[in-house]
């Protein structure tokens, strides 16, 4: 996928211009899942299974090259092909290979957020495949040929009258359609595009080193039948994706279902050991692609490698103020909201990401989400300041944090400023500054009185009832 | 070099000052009092249909629901009592699928099918019926896993009907797998 990251404010700005719906929607949806886990959390001591979580995974990330070898071993001892991917290049050969040697005609795709960084869709559209995505959501948004805009729900800025528009024009279904008509006429379309693909795609969320296990989570069931049914399956995998032990699952499995949608477990996991044996059903062929792409630059980075632990579960964007806003679509690469601020800046590069790291308040609702602990807070810091150090940051910017210190330093100079600007009538729609922020946003109106006097009125007040 | 050979070695190269975080010690299984009564609650919770049933009352009870279905699909693993008196159809086909489940866990609700039973079979019919074994039943995940002394070709775990709320938030059942999942508890 090629980023448009650097576009971010302007492209959020856009979005809640031209697309107002897409705001309710995704507060709509992130709240819901934000519930949820709450719920579910609270009903397991969860501060454990964090720390565990979060011990497990630094671990094996501090153990990385032994884990990916016992990985590979194991895998190639139950029949699976690995290959090592740095990036879409090889990835993509890998496909070549095998769309020419079986012939493939149609693949069938299960929602993974590494085959989107990959291209790997459009690089098998153009060998001629027909590639079905078959989760709903980002069944959907395939239709629509967009990206997906959530890590777990690709389709959440959608409104069900835009769902129910697109399939109207797309199968002829009324307008008034049901959610279940509606699925049901993607059920159909899928099923049949199961039962003939030649080819079946996956990411993975955990490999497990001591057994050569891949695992995998949903709950629609199109996972288990894009491994099960086609005779070639191919999945994808970061590095990161490790886990030590078999046991180490009866943790994560549940955590992860847990953060992201408030589950005990998700619907469906599968746990794939290989391909089937004689007699067996399932795909004669299984192949591994262990995937780079950045990893390896963001595990040798000495802050930046915390965000290796991710379980891609999305808690941190359902928690996150700012992403509820504009869902995943301005910020303009795979990973959106939080962890793709400091995620993403990581796996591309600081220039390009540039403003992702701007995207957030700082309340830290993000940290307190996260299944194992990664502190994006001090991360989207750590990221500006090196911004600022490598002169990424705007001259305007420099200049007014110089001013703003300036004025901080000086009672005298603080409270003339603050005078001013709640006693000028505020000139917004001269300042394009000012006018950026109210576009989307109720006007900015000072208080009648400084803080300090609040302050002072207020223990006044308190003096006088004691 | 290889991409494998350079990927391995900028690993190495990154981790080479990395202070080596420990592992925690596995995990250790806590019984459960009763995870009979709480698998069957959570099934429920989670969409699905769960009952205890005697082994003597598989016959009558799969007499009463071949009423409401043209034919099955069959695990390979299904022992001949638990078969239903139904004509047996591909799992294409087929409005029911029966199977047999290696275990499973009442702490998330879930049952534990074997790739060796096939896979169609558990996905492709609208209804799923999935007969486990009482002592079969375990408190924890972690205990399931424990107790395969090997694990199949592919594992998987079913936690209740197939369900999306992709379309409008609204919760849809039986979207790719199986709408309807009922699993009985052999005492």
């Amino acid at each position: 996928m090629r980023a448009k990251a650097r576009f971010y404010p302007k492209e959020a700005a856009r979005l809640l211009k031209e697309r107002p719906g897409v705001r309710e929607a995704v507060t709509g949806a992130t709240l819901h899942f934000e519930r949820n886990r709450l719920r579910a959390y609270a009903e397991v001591p969860i501060e454990e299974w964090r720390e565990r979580a979060k011990a497990v995974k630094d671990h094996v990330l501090s153990h990385l090259d032994r884990y990916l070898e016992e990985a590979e071993r194991r895998l190639l001892e139950k029949g699976v092909r690995v290959h090592w991917a740095e990036g879409p290049e090889e990835a993509h050969q890998v496909l070549l290979e095998i769309v020419r040697r079986r012939g493939v005609r149609r693949a069938v795709k299960a929602k993974s957020m590494l085959t989107e960084e990959l291209g790997v869709n459009p690089f098998l559209e153009s060998l001629g495949v027909e590639v079905f995505e078959t989760d709903l959501g980002e069944y959907l948004i395939q239709l629509l040929k967009e990206p997906p805009s959530h890590i777990v729900g690709p389709a959440i800025h959608l409104s069900l009258e835009e769902i129910r528009r697109l399939f109207h024009e797309r199968f002829g279904t009324p307008l008034e359609a049901s959610p279940e008509a509606l699925a049901g006429v993607a059920r159909k379309v899928l099923r049949e595009a199961f039962l003939t693909a030649d080819l079946g795609i996956s990411g993975a969320n955990f490999l497990v080193a001591e057994t050569g296990t891949l695992a995998l989570m949903e709950n629609e069931g199109n996972i288990r039948l894009s491994t099960s049914l086609p005779r070639v399956h191919v999945a994808f995998v970061g590095l990161e994706k490790l886990l030590p032990r078999l046991s180490d699952l009866a943790l994560f499995l549940p955590l992860t279902a847990r953060a992201a949608t408030g589950q005990r477990l998700s619907t469906y996991v599968s746990l794939i050991g290989g391909p089937a044996k004689e007699g067996e059903e399932g795909p004669e062929e299984v192949h591994v692609v262990l995937v780079d792409h950045g990893r390896t630059a963001l595990l040798a980075d000495p802050e930046a490698w915390e965000t290796l632990r991710c379980l891609r579960c999305g808690a941190c964007l359902n928690a996150c103020p700012v992403y509820r806003q504009t869902g995943g679509h301005p910020y303009g690469y795979v990973y959106s909201g939080p962890i793709g601020a400091v995620l993403d800046p990581g796996l591309l590069s600081l220039e390009e990401a540039y403003p992702l790291p701007y995207a957030s308040t700082l309340c830290g609702a993000c940290l307190e989400a996260c299944p194992v602990k990664i502190p994006i807070p001090r991360l989207l810091l750590t990221w500006r300041h090196r911004a600022v150090a490598e002169g990424l940051a705007p001259g305007w910017e420099k200049a007014a944090m110089a001013a703003f210190r300036k004025v901080m330093e000086s009672p005298a100079l603080y409270r003339l400023f603050s005078k001013a600007l709640r006693g000028l009538p505020l000139p917004q729609d001269l300042l394009p500054l000012l006018r950026a922020w109210t576009e989307g946003r109720g006007a900015l109106r000072p208080s009648p009185k400084p803080f300090h006097e609040l302050w002072r009125e207020m223990e006044e007040d308190r003096g006088r009832q004691n | 070099m290889d991409a494998r050979t350079r990927i391995l070695s900028r690993v190495k190269r990154a981790l080479k000052d990395r202070p080596k975080a420990e592992l925690p010690g596995p995990l250790h299984p806590v019984p459960l009092p009763d995870p009979l009564e709480l698998f069957l609650r959570r099934l429920e919770e989670n969409g699905g249909e769960g009952r205890l049933m005697r082994r003597e009352e598989v016959r009558s009870f799969l007499e009463a629901l071949a009423q409401g279905f043209s034919g099955a699909a069959l695990g390979r693993t299904l022992p001949l009592d638990l078969r239903p008196p139904l004509p047996e159809l591909p799992p294409e086909e087929a409005p029911l699928g029966v199977s047999y489940a290696l275990f499973a866990v009442a702490e998330t609700g879930s049952v534990a099918l074997s790739s060796e039973e096939g896979r169609k079979v558990h996905l492709l019919p609208p209804t799923h019926l999935v007969f486990v074994e009482a002592d079969r039943v375990f408190g924890t995940l972690l205990e399931g896993l424990l107790s395969l002394e090997a694990l199949p070709t592919a594992l998987g775990l079913h936690s209740g009907p197939s369900k999306s709320a992709d379309i409008g938030q609204v919760m849809v059942k039986g979207v790719h797998g199986p709408g309807r999942l009922l699993v009985a508890v052999l005492t």
